[in-house]
């Protein structure tokens, strides 16, 4: 029996107000009867105590108080309690701070002799003890140069050190996420780049794809609208399908966001909260991205969330307010101006259309205007004094626009140690539109756990919630920022809306009412969640296995008031609700071996198998016909006249098995293999298959002997890989015969039809990217100057094309493995350190892509017309030979002279008009005379960055820029073709054609009924190039002193400005635009596009 | 694993799962009549049978930028890459593909068998009516009666001969002739009525050009067209108004239309393309996108009710916001298809649109008979019908080349902008001239505002998308 518990267990009162050990034991003795026993000169009467008081304590706590410091040990032997003297160790103690000073929390300390490593503590501390001995410290932390110091320690000897670590350059022990693992930056032989969460922080925006804009080589983004949760597109590398996605697969801490389709045109990306993100790794080439197989095509974005922290908690703080404004305005009339234009119109229209105007058809606008001058009694509006100059003189765009105020809130608490960490991350955004009416709110939080529960089991988990709501505008709201006329005004003096279409000739709605009355609103409740466990077999072989969701959840609420011309006043208020949800299951075993042989062999393999399961619901219901604009959306009860709901319901499901060895013999010869199976329910029974394989190698030619002292080359890696990888990004279903519902109509009821939808198309089968990469990495004068520099050639075959069919089949396009597109480019990054000092630094960054597009092969070869732009003219076209994006439009030459008249009259124009190359010559302007004006997609893109700092001043100026696209400024059909006010117009028409300037391209002013011209043509195509001042800062980080003598870790403020200029010759708001969401259907088109604010940012971070 | 990776669409059934009951029957032609609808509806961008009535010189336009094809058409212009004409073939193809099915599926479905031969009477009406509009618009049209699906010969077909076109149409004509169908419907569904009345119309237009076939076609669209006289079942409407009125639809004058419902597939787009632009008369914003030459509403004779105001043309109206207000538009605008009902109160327009009028199978009556048999006393009481209706006195004593004229300005008059008077022009290659009253040749004629018709106008070009995609048709001539 063992009662060794039952002596220390024992429970009694003692209280002293000074005494010693000695008289404390003896007491003990006296009241428990317990016995003592001493083996060595303990000195217990030195061990003084006061002010002790113990209340029914067991002695085991007792004695532990008294001796814990004392170098006294105790033990129960037999019912004895045997004291010892304890030899006292000697103890290493320290901090680690970086050149400035600022503790590195977390930095290691390893013990070379024991094998055992210590992190120091928030402040940089550590206290370690050892017995007596010589060590070899080891002291590293993720991106500084480790530091060896050999010490020795005597019995009870406490040492002190003070270690400084240099910040590493280009440092080629950082560690790199990538696809279902990570590795040493040194051991990748594909292509990939990295942002960290630093620098993510000091961009103030909305999106991940925002934050990545031309920040790494190859990724090409479009930022194309200023609306708050404006959906920006990245391509990575080129685009690689017509009809397909050409959207990279986004993966959050392994768990794949979800790709239905969402509303409008949104991804499970925009939702998540830049401010929680750790690092974001973008994989590029086949070696880097085959492990995805048929989603992997596109490249890979993987995105790592912050964790908790293991060294004790933290909370922080990290808030900025942004104000903005939009400084780019459209040159258009001004009343007065648009009045004159009004005058010459009428009196042209007499030479256009001679009849007509005999017949009195055109009416004077002088006459026009009296009816609505003061006091007129006809009821109109009063818009002119007695001598018909206007009232008003409304300059819409100052209207449309306003001073935004964002202010964005993250608050995180960390905790953890050694085994166990936690993080709770909490964000906060509102942020206004540049555009009155328009706004995003958002709210996130995330939790995130991971535990050693054993030694050979750790398991954890992370839920990411985000719920944004957005305020949409849209359609004429933006447009009629242009087109309002301006002797119109918002409102009345008696408060009522302005009818801007009352004045007889003009079109357009009254943009305010609109973004006051279109009532659309898009909410978004966003979960991403997984859970997982890890278990070592062997310190060699580990099994993971991950359960994860990512559940998204959108409603859009929309309600046009009753009185709102153009959009609703026909129906009495349109209220309509509609919601969809998208989930994706994910379940994923991974086995992971790693080992060394000898020396020289060192092997990383993985084994891994996946499920997924996709599945969309949608429903709407709308209602017209309402009492009052009080109830809006929500109660569609009260709505008189129902409109047909609708629901519909998909499901995909993916089932997939990958390996990938990496093996590195005397880490200079690397290989690594990779390849995946996939299996779809998007395709037929006989394709339902895909294999994707890809290898790689990698030479560390700077571990060469002869290199490996060198003074200049401090690293030199060539690499080189293969590979192919897919896209299966198709709607469901698409290989079988899908019948349609059709709403029929007899007896003024309702039936349903079921007639034919989908063709099907039994061959159905992956689209396979193949791509070739070979690249460089160089680092000079000990990492100073670090160049990267990739060269591939990617080529997508079997692309799934919706190809459009013969219509007499009945359908109108299917998909089919048709044609070839392909993609080759250089991306350069370089990154210098022209100078390094404790107290002054310049970094500086350029990175650099080129890429060039060109569909290699269609069906048959025939051309895909895509689109139609304003004017009803082609889009743009996609044809053999040419990149993707293609404009095919007319060529303006001018305008027709006087001198022209009888060759003008061929094309039954008269002097005045426009004035298009008849390209095939035979005497007509038909879309034969089309040729290709240019393309959308730029030559090449990147930034250009660098950071100074300063003590503790830090100053970065970020430039980006792009060249080599156009943009189809589609505004012009209604800005400067219709010279007619019919809505207002650019000031370039006052250098309309007239007789004594004919030497324009500009009609003539003329009525709009007497018939206009107006197409893609040369004159609307515009040059996309631009160079952006996108972001300068200038921080200051307090100094540690100051900051740790309260008690704070670290605390810096910040101000910057963004998109602070843009140099371009795009007479737009924005050249880097793209109004339509669809791939390619319209090129680069601009037309009613939210222009892009300029940003001033106040911004405070600090962490305890 | 396969099971895992097998998925079926929730929401749709497939052909292979689908077509085994009577509702299945049923929704299968239900489906072949929406695409009635698709050509006649009407946006901001304009509608595709406005493709017809600009290029019969008829229409003025308020050129609004996103209705530049009017124009287009408006001043023969047009060419294969305007989106009226895919309209029209796209439409109809669908139609006559949803056609197909239900003619090969639903036989082999177990149902009351008079149900079922009606049903396939139903759609081999409306197979046949979309092969007429096909045949007439683009000439030479690929032919095809069975679902095509990716390796179908007939996926990438030919043009057929013109002949074989009729062939068909007037075959499944006569088979739904035999189909138990009931002379009328009130529920707008295909009856022996409408059977009888097309087939009429079909055998007049085989009479006339392309294909020329003369008295024998003459004598068989008089003997069709008696039929639906003899009937008795249809009449003409006392008054116009009665042509825009939902309550009359499906009856009386009323032989065909396209359904439309305000609860289901509403006609404001009618609406807003007839409407005049910028005249505040009502909720339904208009676009003015189609009115009359003026030439042509005073190309009716004198005392004519249709020409008054407020019949088939109109020149003013009371303001929305204050009826007693009237608005004058300054050119008369079309009020035959004008919905009293939206514009004053409900705001959405259910009107049907008029396919097959009564009006018409005695116009067709008097033309075939005079043909046949010279000006009898039959053909002129189906004329004088017509004129007692405008307030006009009896025709009497014309030789057979003065009836045969009368009888077409009859028809110009009657049917104007409702999509006829375009396939007129073709069948008979005359055209009505505004200011001299008499039949020009079609080539050669010069609108009233200018533009001169060729040969080429005779058809319209195959859409420019369908010559891409199919490398086997060629294009009309001209285009």
């Amino acid at each position: 029996e063992n009662t060794s518990g039952q002596v220390l267990n024992k429970r009694l009162d003692l209280s002293y107000n000074h005494t010693d050990a000695y008289t404390v034991l003896r007491d003990i003795e006296q009241k428990t009867s317990v016995n003592f026993a001493f083996t060595d000169h303990l000195d217990l009467e030195r061990i003084i105590v006061q002010d002790v008081h113990f209340r029914h304590e067991r002695v085991y706590d007792i004695l532990n108080f008294l001796f814990e410091n004392n170098h006294i040990g105790f033990e129960e032997q037999s019912g004895t309690i045997m004291l010892y003297k304890i030899q006292a160790p000697g103890r290493l103690i320290g901090r680690i701070t970086d050149e400035n000073h600022v503790p590195l929390a977390g930095a290691t300390i390893r013990i070379a002799e024991t094998g055992r490593s210590y992190s120091a503590d928030a402040e940089g501390k550590f206290s370690i003890n050892v017995r007596r001995g010589t060590y070899t410290l080891e002291i590293s932390y993720l991106s500084y140069q480790q530091v060896r110091r050999q010490v020795t320690v005597e019995d009870d000897q406490e040492i002190s050190l003070d270690i400084v670590l240099a910040e590493a350059v280009g440092d080629l022990d950082e560690v790199v996420v990538v696809g279902y693992g990570v590795q040493r930056k040194s051991d990748i032989t594909g292509a990939v780049g990295s942002v960290r969460g630093e620098t993510l922080e000091k961009y103030a925006v909305t999106n991940v794809e925002q934050a990545l804009s031309g920040r790494i080589p190859g990724v090409d983004v479009s930022v194309n609208s200023g609306q708050p949760g404006g959906t920006p597109r990245i391509q990575i590398r080129g685009a690689t399908s017509v009809s397909n996605t050409n959207d990279p697969l986004y993966v959050v801490d392994g768990v794949m966001l979800n790709v239905e389709r969402l509303a409008g045109s949104t991804h499970s990306i925009n939702f998540i909260d830049p401010s929680n993100i750790e690092s974001i790794e973008v994989l590029k080439d086949a070696s880097a991205t085959a492990i995805y197989g048929a989603r992997g095509a596109n490249g890979v974005v993987l995105i790592t969330t912050k964790k908790g922290s293991r060294d004790g908690g933290h909370v922080a703080y990290q808030g900025y307010t942004s104000f903005g404004d939009v400084t780019r305005r459209l040159d258009l009339m001004n009343a007065d101006e648009f009045l004159t234009v009004e005058d010459i119109a009428y009196q042209n229209a007499e030479k256009f259309d001679p009849t007509g105007f005999g017949r009195g058809q055109y009416e004077d606008p002088l006459v026009k205007r009296r009816r609505f001058v003061i006091g007129n009694t006809l009821g109109n509006p009063e818009l002119f004094d007695e001598s018909l100059a206007p009232l008003y003189d409304t300059d819409w765009q100052d209207e449309a626009f306003q001073t935004t105020v964002t202010q964005n809130h993250n608050l995180s608490f960390t905790g953890g140690d050694q085994n166990t960490t936690f993080g709770l991350f909490l964000t906060y955004r509102d942020e206004d539109g540049a555009v009155k009416g328009s706004w995003l709110d958002r709210y996130s939080a995330r939790f995130s756990f991971e535990s050693k529960l054993k030694p050979w089991l750790t398991a954890g988990g992370g839920i990411n919630y985000n719920k944004q709501r957005e305020r949409l505008l849209e359609g004429w709201t933006l447009r009629s920022i242009f087109q309002n006329i301006p002797i119109m005004p918002v409102k009345y003096p008696d408060g009522t809306w302005a009818d801007t279409e009352i004045y007889p000739g003009v079109e357009s709605p009254n943009q305010q009412q609109y973004a006051a009355e279109d009532n659309r609103l898009r909410g978004t409740q966003d979960i991403l969640g997984n859970i997982y466990a890890m278990v070592h077999f062997t310190p060699k072989l580990y099994w993971k296995t991950m359960v994860a969701t990512n559940s998204i959840r959108q409603e859009m609420k929309n309600y046009a008031g009753k009185d709102v011309p153009k959009l609703s006043e026909t129906q009495g208020g349109i209220a309509s609700l509609s919601a969809l949800t998208a989930e994706t299951w994910q379940f994923e075993n991974l086995l992971n071996y790693q080992n060394t042989f000898g020396e020289a062999h060192r092997l990383d393999a993985i084994l891994g198998q996946s499920l997924l399961t996709s599945n969309r619901f949608s429903n709407n219901s709308t209602t017209w016909g309402f009492l009052d604009d009080y109830y809006q959306y929500n109660n569609l009860g009260t709505g008189s006249n129902p409109r047909p709901s609708g629901s519909s319901a998909s499901k995909y499901s993916m089932a997939s098995f990958f390996g990938r060895v990496n093996y590195s013999l005397h880490d200079k010869y690397l290989l690594t293999a990779t390849g995946r199976f996939d299996g779809s329910s998007k395709f037929g029974k006989s394709h339902r298959y895909g294999f994707f394989p890809s290898v790689a190698l990698g030479w560390m030619v700077s571990e060469e002997n002869f290199l490996k002292d060198h003074r200049t080359i401090s690293n030199l890696k060539l690499r080189t890989s293969y590979g192919l990888t897919g896209n299966s990004e198709i709607a469901n279903y698409q290989y079988e015969a899908g019948l349609g519902s059709y709403a029929a109509v007899f007896g003024n009821s309702r039936a349903v039809g079921i007639g034919l939808s989908g063709l099907a198309n039994s061959d159905l089968k992956w689209e396979t990217n193949k791509q070739f990469d070979i690249g460089i990495e160089l680092s000079l004068f000990n990492n100073r100057l670090n160049v990267e520099m990739d060269l591939y050639r990617r080529v997508s075959t079997d692309m799934l094309l919706n190809r459009p069919v013969p219509r007499s089949s009945g359908f109108a396009t299917v998909y089919q493995n048709i044609g070839n597109m392909g993609n080759k480019g250089l991306e350069l990054a370089l990154s210098a350190y022209p100078v390094q000092r404790a107290s002054f630094s310049w970094r500086t960054d350029l990175n650099w892509s080129l890429n060039r597009n060109e569909v290699l092969k269609l069906h048959d070869g025939a051309d895909i017309l895509l689109g139609t732009a304003a004017g009803s003219s082609t889009g743009s076209i996609i044809r053999e030979g040419l990149p993707v994006n293609s404009f095919l439009g007319f060529v303006r030459l001018g305008t027709w002279s006087n001198d022209e008249a009888d060759e003008a009259a061929r094309y039954n124009r008269r002097p005045g008009d426009i004035k298009f190359q008849d390209t095939n010559g035979d005497g007509a302007i038909t879309t034969d005379d089309q040729v290709i004006l240019g393309k959308g997609l730029p030559d090449g893109y990147g930034s250009f960055v660098n950071t100074l700092t300063y003590g503790n001043f830090d100053l970065s100026l970020d430039i980006q820029f792009q060249y080599g696209n156009k943009v189809m400024w589609e505004m012009m059909a209604v800005l400067e073709d219709r010279t007619g006010a019919y809505n207002n117009m650019l000031r370039s028409v006052k250098n309309a054609w007239t007789p004594e300037n004919q030497h324009t391209v500009i009609a003539q002013s003329k009525p709009l009924a007497v018939g206009y011209d107006t197409k893609n043509d040369t004159h609307r195509l515009k040059d996309g190039s631009f160079i952006r001042g996108r972001n300068l800062m200038l921080g200051y980080n307090f100094p540690s002193r100051w900051i740790s003598a309260r008690h704070i870790q670290s605390l810096r403020v910040y101000a910057a400005t963004q998109n602070f200029f843009l140099i371009s010759d795009y007479p737009g708001y924005d050249p880097e635009v793209s109004s339509f969401s669809e791939e390619f259907s319209r090129g680069r088109a601009s037309y009613g596009d939210y222009p892009k604010p300029r940003l001033f940012v106040l911004g405070l971070n600090i962490t305890l | 694993c396969e099971d895992f990776l097998t998925q079926s669409d929730p929401s749709n059934f497939t052909s292979q799962n689908y077509y085994t009951k009577p509702e299945h029957a049923q929704s299968a032609v239900d489906a072949i009549y929406v695409d009635l609808r698709q050509i006649r509806g009407g946006s901001n961008s304009g509608a595709a049978w406005l493709m017809t009535e600009f290029a019969s010189g008829l229409g003025n336009t308020t050129a609004l930028g996103s209705a530049q094809n009017n124009l287009t058409f408006r001043n023969l212009e047009f060419d294969p890459n305007n989106p009226y004409g895919a309209s029209y073939w796209n439409s109809h193809y669908r139609g006559i593909a949803n056609a197909n099915i239900a003619i090969q599926k639903i036989p082999d479905i177990t149902m009351d068998e008079g149900l079922k031969n009606r049903l396939l009477g139903e759609a081999r009406f409306l197979r046949a009516y979309y092969y007429y509009n096909l045949v007439r618009l683009f000439g030479e049209v690929p032919l095809i009666l069975e679902p095509v699906d990716l390796g179908s010969d007939n996926f990438m077909p030919l043009r057929a001969p013109i002949n074989d076109v009729y062939q068909l149409i007037v075959s499944d004509l006569q088979t739904a002739e035999t189909a138990g169908l009931p002379y009328t419907s009130i529920a707008g569904r295909v009856s022996l009525g409408a059977v009888q009345s097309l087939l009429a119309d079909v055998y007049l237009t085989m009479a006339g050009y392309p294909l020329n076939l003369g008295t024998a076609y003459y004598t068989l669209a008089r003997d069709k067209a008696k039929e639906v006289v003899d009937a008795n079942m249809h009449h003409l409407f006392q008054s116009y108004d009665s042509l825009r009125m939902e309550g009359s639809e499906n009856q009386g004058e009323h032989i065909f239309m396209t359904q439309f419902d305000q609860n289901v597939a509403n006609h404001n787009g009618l609406q807003l393309i007839l409407i005049p632009f910028n005249a505040p008369i009502s909720n339904i914003e208009g676009y003015g996108m189609l009115y009359p030459v003026i030439e042509f509403v005073e190309s009716y004779e004198d005392g004519d009710r249709r020409a008054e105001e407020k019949q088939f043309f109109y020149t003013s109206y009371g303001a929305a916001s204050d009826r007693s207000q009237i608005i004058e538009f300054g050119a008369p605008y079309i009020y035959k298809w004008f919905d009293d009902n939206a514009n004053v109160s409900g705001n959405i327009s259910g009107l049907n649109w008029p396919l097959i009028r009564f009006a018409e199978v005695l116009l067709t009556y008097a033309e075939a008979e005079n043909e046949v048999s010279g000006p009898t006393a039959l053909a002129y009481q189906a004329l004088n019908q017509i004129r007692k209706r405008a307030n006009l006195a009896d025709l009497s004593g014309l030789s057979t080349e003065d009836f045969r004229e009368a009888v077409w300005r009859e028809r110009w008059h009657e049917l104007c902008y409702e999509n006829k008077t375009w396939f007129d022009m073709a069948r008979l290659r005359k055209v009505y001239n505004l200011r001299t009253g008499r039949f020009d040749e079609f080539v050669g004629h010069q609108f009233v505002y200018g533009p001169t018709l060729s040969s080429r106008e005779l058809l319209f070009p195959i859409p420019e998308s369908e010559i891409l995609n199919n490398k086997n048709l060629t294009q009309n001539e001209g285009y």
